[in-house]
């Protein structure tokens, strides 16, 4: 990833995720980190630039020897680079300023993460590795008093929570940015709203019916009406598998808001199921005039405005 | 500012010019009630193409005239409901339930003279 | 930057037009669509109705807002009237003490994508509403 991309995402992830200082200081204080957690930590200082490197070694040796963690540091440069993040992140743990551009630079290694895909359960076991290890080196640095050992490790322990939890909200930030832009792309292909003939539209809906696209189907069957001076909309629904009580609404909806306009809706393609589904949900779908397939739709469609087709002989060419 | 009713055969047009208050529009109501029967019209239509917002008071007060003019023996046609509309009239749960609607003015005239509601005959111009 | 604020007094029911098309005119500069707009101007109606109705006078406050990027209206009405002994119930569908249908607050809350009722006995009501450029 571009370093201007790296740049840009650690100015406005803090807030995109809406983590503020103020959301900050909350997050902390149920952690309960406070300011002997501090002294604590800058209190091991010393330990971690003398334990950077034997434990960041350790810690690349235990990734390298899983091939799903492997995968992502097959270069030697990027191994090299990362290391020497992993050494700076390691010291400054301990560097006592956890404010702003700690969780700035957080949130950026959380979203290069997931900018790589390593998924949050390997970063997860990565952690508790790593703590292992500095548990390990605390007990033999603080041999003689165990408690003090302890002690640090558990604000050590708050603070490396509260990293953890800034990376897993850049993980689900990203997800739902990917969400966003796939709902996007199928808004995109949408529902085209076809003229057949002369004020009559066919509406092919398929896929799957949220609020949100139900609120597009209607707002462009209604512009269609409008435009071709429609008088009967001919809505086939054989591409949407399931239709519960909520899709069927917006359906109801969507023939409500033609019907204000004085276009007559046919709906076609519901399937047996649906259609028990349907009645068995005890809804009221009176007020939708149905015909089994699109083809009967269609012809019922154009009795309605008075067309009358006629098979011109046998086989005989259109046009 | 009075909606101008016009006289056309047995059939009443009140054609709205501008955004009413909730007081011209109980004006309309009331007026259209009165000349019904005055001129013993068999059809009314009320066009709302200029009007960009129908909320509940105006839903309801058309549905209103509707429904007056039904037991004074007039069908109503309400015209000219905007796409927007339309949509925000049913985001806001709204319906003209039991009240005829058409395209415009044309098509509500078409099918007051067309006979039954069906009324598709003209789509085979 | 602070953007400015239009405040729309709601003293009898002209207002109510006044109200909407200010509000019409302001979603129509933030970038919202037609249909938006409309949506914007009718729940506007509707809460500067329940002004009229139930407070007799109030005011209807419409400003730009911005959040992360995101651009969208603001819609403030608010009273010093008799406020709303049972909010819940007002929020309901159906339900009316007033001569409206009771669409109004649920109504209103349904056209816009944010919606906040505040009342209290004796004090008042503000409902807040946003809406947000897609």
């Amino acid at each position: 990833m571009a370093d201007g991309k790296l740049a840009w995402m650690s100015r406005a992830l803090p807030h995109e995720l809406a983590v503020d200082e103020e959301e900050v200081a909350r997050r902390k204080e149920f952690l309960e980190f406070r300011d002997e957690d501090i002294e604590q930590l800058k209190g091991l200082r010393e330990l971690a630039r003398k334990y950077a490197d034997p434990v960041i070694e350790e810690f690349y040796r235990h990734i390298l020897s899983f091939d799903e963690t492997k995968a992502f540091f097959r270069d030697p440069k990027v191994l090299a680079r990362v290391k020497q993040l992993q050494k700076d992140y390691f010291v400054r743990l301990t560097e006592g300023d956890y404010g702003a551009a700690y969780v700035a630079n957080r949130l950026k290694i959380g979203a290069a993460h997931e900018h790589v895909n390593l998924e949050p359960k390997w970063y997860l076991g990565m952690y508790a590795f790593y703590l292992r290890l500095v548990a390990r080196r605390l007990q033999e640095a603080f041999a003689s008093e165990p408690s003090r050992a302890m002690t640090a490790f558990l604000s050590l322990m708050k603070l490396v929570f509260l990293d953890v939890g800034l990376a897993v909200d850049t993980y689900i930030h990203a997800r739902e940015a990917t969400m966003r832009k796939q709902q996007e792309a199928i808004r995109e292909l949408s529902t085209p709203v076809l003229q057949i003939r002369e004020r009559l539209l066919l509406l092919p809906i398929i896929g799957v019916i949220d609020t949100h696209r139900a609120r597009l189907i209607t707002d462009s069957l209604l512009r269609a009406i409008r435009a071709n001076r429609a008088k009967v909309v001919v809505m086939d629904v054989t591409g949407v598998a399931t239709i519960d009580s909520k899709v069927a609404n917006h359906l109801i909806q969507t023939v409500t808001a033609a019907g204000l306009m004085g276009a007559k809706v046919i709906v076609t393609g519901l399937s047996s199921d649906v259609a028990q589904a349907l009645v068995a949900l005890g809804l009221d779908l009176a007020k939708l005039e149905t015909v089994g397939d699109l083809q009967g739709g269609i012809e019922e469609a154009e009795r309605l405005l008075g067309y009358e087709v006629v098979r011109t002989g046998a086989g005989a060419q259109p046009g | 500012m009075a909606v101008p009713i016009l006289k056309q055969g047995d059939v009443l047009i009140a054609s709205m010019q501008e955004a009413l208050t909730d007081r011209a529009l109980i004006e309309l109501r009331d007026r259209l009630s009165d000349q019904v029967g005055r001129f013993r019209a068999r059809s009314v239509i009320v066009d709302v193409t200029a009007l960009d917002v129908l909320d509940s008071f105006a839903t309801r007060t058309i549905r209103g005239i509707a429904y007056t003019a039904k037991l004074r023996g007039a069908r109503t046609v309400v015209v000219g409901i905007q796409p927007e509309v339309a949509f925000a009239m049913v985001e806001l749960g709204l319906t003209f339930e039991g009240v005829e609607t058409a395209l415009d003015l044309e098509e509500g005239l078409a099918l007051v003279r067309g006979g039954p509601a069906k009324g598709g005959r003209d789509g085979a111009r | 930057m602070a953007p400015a604020e239009t405040r729309v007094p709601i003293e009898h029911e002209g207002d109510i037009v006044t109200a909407r098309q200010k509000g019409r005119e302001l979603a129509a500069a933030r970038g919202l669509s037609l249909t938006e707009q409309t949506l914007v101007a009718t729940a506007i109606s509707e809460v500067a109705r329940n002004i009229v109705v139930y407070a007799q006078r109030g005011e209807v406050l419409l400003a730009p807002v911005d959040d992360g990027g995101r651009r969208g209206l603001m819609v403030v009405a608010r009273d010093a009237g008799p406020g709303i002994p049972n909010p819940d119930l007002a929020m309901r569908d159906g339900y009316t003490t007033g001569n409206s249908l009771g669409m109004g607050l649920p109504g209103a809350k349904r056209l816009m994508d944010e919606f906040e009722l505040s009342t209290a006995v004796g004090k008042g009501t503000t409902v807040t509403m946003k809406k947000w450029v897609r």
